[in-house]
């Protein structure tokens, strides 16, 4: 009776276009798209910003050492316009203000003298922070025009580089990539189940709970022979078969768009991703999402069962969604780890295991912990929709 | 065949309806002490105007909601132990039309023919019967979302009738349809009379009830006012039409 059930609310499912979009076509497409428009929108500005020139402004004359030292910098580190302010410090930064110029150079009457003398000597730099790449050109030209005055100087003073800088330190990181990505993107993929789970359950629980009271076809379903219970498991598996395809469906959006929109720039750690996309891999997170989703489907079937029109069980469940993203923002805080406690934090346990999966670190018995949490959690929320769903104030509006 | 006995049911006041209705009283009563009978190859009318109680006396036998207090039996059955096998007896038509836009007429009676454990043999047979008498075969592959009122009805109709019940409950069926559907409508109820069957329709429509019904009751307020036979009730008139007579106990 069950799968009776299940297959004709699955089927009414399918057919509802509102629900497929959320499910199956959102999901897919969100990730190769938002993707796709960010690497260009970065590119473009990258490349915008890059092949800019650049209006320097300088507080002296065209003649100084640091307009000298900076027209002799190569084209290759970006092209410039330099503009001397001859001492007009006034000018300079109104100009600045008003965006005639984009990076302003402010050094001491004296710097020639003080250079010459072997005596430290000011620089200022300005420029807007906003726009991109221009505090980086800055520091690159500054970063030539030092090197060449203070290799000047030991060549004065005849010390060898190394005389000064015994150590040569190399910071090596023993994380392997796979580590590494675990670490970085781990704390990504449970942010997508959390997300599109939620958003794959909530529209076919709000239609097959609340829309069913406001059709007036809950009435109908009731007057058959068939149990509560089973009506309500018929239903919930189709709100957790939505959950899961959500979340698959934007998973597969998501290595679609690293496979093929060449968003990773390395070409090994597509290879490591490819690699921990196993079939154990897979199972593992299944064992994680199953439960996940049932507990979204629990959480919002009492909910859809209570309210009276659609409206009302939308404006109630789409702000959970943020409740249950706060935890597994926790996740992602450095030096959060799993274990015993973690792991029985509902939310931020999936969010922290997988990470450890995608390391391949995972602790087993940790892992066990955080099934075992959320199955609880999924069953307290079966029971409760079960209650719910019982109570005839609710089922009738 | 339909008894009831002392059948009262209260539902809970939250605390907008406590004000509401200026009272500090938990519960308030929907039906009160409200006993018939309805036996089989007979039309059994439950008359009342709007907020009667009829639709919770409905809800009530066909075990949707539970009474406070008293009995049901449906075919012998006690409602109220035993409410799936009483349903299994029963065929229930609400009063919307309670139907899923998004499938078939075909789809809707084969589903609702498997949850009532119809074999396929005799799904087949009575689905062809159905659907000829109430002549659905041109719109049955529609989605139900497409259809007019009347023919969503004649879904919700052949929906109730798919198993064969012996009790059939029709709540307002002819509500909002046109003189001809409403007519098959009333041929159909006579024709489940003349095979024996239970039939407990609700109305407003005094006509009706005057053309199809061997007993009735007549609800106000959650109470029984009227109880007894077309005859009778045709006897008693005091005024020159049914409805006048109805309005008069209504208001006595």
């Amino acid at each position: 009776m069950i799968f009776k059930i299940f297959k004709k609310e699955l089927k009414d499912t399918i057919r509802d276009r509102r629900t497929m979009l959320m499910m199956l076509v959102i999901p897919v497409l969100i990730f190769p798209i938002l993707i796709n428009v960010v690497v260009n929108i970065q590119t473009s500005f990258a490349d915008s910003a890059e092949e800019k020139v650049l209006r320097i402004g300088i507080i002296g004359d065209t003649n100084d050492y640091i307009a000298h030292k900076l027209s002799a910098i190569p084209e290759s580190f970006g092209p410039k316009k330099l503009i001397p302010y001859s001492g007009d410090s006034l000018k300079l930064y109104a100009d600045q203000k008003n965006e005639t110029i984009d990076l302003i150079i402010w050094y001491d009457k004296n710097l020639e003298e003080d250079l010459a003398s072997n005596k430290k000597t000011s620089i200022i730099w300005g420029f807007d922070k906003t726009n991109l790449g221009y505090s980086q050109r800055a520091k690159s030209y500054m970063q030539i025009i030092e090197a060449e005055e203070r290799f000047k100087r030991y060549d004065a003073l005849g010390i060898d580089e190394q005389q000064l800088n015994p150590f040569d330190t190399i910071y090596e990181n023993t994380a392997s990539e796979q580590q590494m990505l675990g670490e970085l993107a781990g704390g990504f993929l449970p942010y997508i189940f959390i997300v599109f789970g939620f958003m794959g359950c909530m529209y076919p629980s709000i239609d097959l709970f609340t829309g069913e009271k406001e059709r007036g076809t809950i009435e109908t379903l009731l007057t058959t022979p068939v149990q509560r219970w089973k009506i309500l498991v018929g239903k919930m598996l189709v709100i957790v078969l939505s959950g899961l395809m959500s979340s698959i469906s934007a998973l597969i959006g998501l290595f679609f768009s690293i496979q093929f929109l060449d968003i990773v720039p390395d070409p090994s750690l597509v290879a490591i991703i490819a690699s921990i996309l196993t079939p154990g891999f897979i199972i593992k997170l299944f064992l994680l999402l199953l439960p996940l989703t049932i507990f979204f489907a629990g959480v919002m079937i009492p909910i859809s069962v209570y309210t009276k029109t659609f409206k009302e069980a939308q404006s109630i469940i789409a702000p959970l969604n943020i409740v249950f993203i706060l935890p597994a923002a926790v996740g992602l805080f450095p030096g959060v780890e799993l274990n015993l406690a973690t792991a029985c934090v509902p939310i931020l346990n999936i969010v922290l295991t997988t990470k450890s999966l995608i390391a391949g670190n995972i602790d087993y018995l940790l892992l066990g912990i955080s099934f075992t949490v959320m199955l609880i959690l999924a069953a307290i929320a079966v029971f409760i929709s079960f209650r719910q769903f019982g109570k005839e104030t609710n089922i009738l509006n | 065949m339909i008894k009831i006995e002392n059948l009262c049911k209260e539902f809970p006041l939250s605390k907008e309806q406590k004000k509401e209705r200026n009272t500090s009283d938990k519960f308030a009563s929907a039906v009160s002490n409200v006993s018939f009978d309805c036996n089989p190859g007979e039309v059994f009318s439950l008359l009342g105007p709007n907020g009667a109680g009829k639709t919770t006396i409905l809800r009530m036998l066909s075990t949707v909601i539970q009474p406070s207090s008293g009995s049901i039996e449906i075919c012998g059955i006690d409602a109220i132990k035993y409410p799936r096998e009483a349903r299994s007896k029963l065929g229930f038509l609400t009063g919307s039309t309670g139907l899923y836009a998004r499938l078939n007429a075909h789809e809707i009676i084969d589903y609702f023919a498997s949850l009532y454990n119809v074999p396929h043999a005799i799904l087949k047979e009575r689905k062809s019967y159905l659907f000829d008498l109430l002549g659905m075969n041109e719109f049955a592959h529609k989605r139900i979302g497409k259809l007019s009122t009347g023919m969503k009805q004649k879904v919700s109709i052949c929906r109730t009738m798919i198993h064969d019940p012996e009790v059939v409950i029709f709540d307002e069926p002819t509500s909002g349809l046109d003189v001809i559907t409403a007519d098959s409508i009333i041929q159909l109820i006579r024709d489940c009379r003349d095979q024996n069957k239970t039939v407990l329709f609700s109305s407003h429509i005094m006509g009706e009830v005057d053309l199809l019904c061997d007993r009735l009751a007549i609800i106000h307020q959650g109470q029984l006012k009227h109880h007894g036979t077309m005859d009778d009730f045709r006897a008693q008139m005091t005024g020159k039409s049914l409805t006048g007579e109805f309005i008069n106990i209504v208001q006595s």
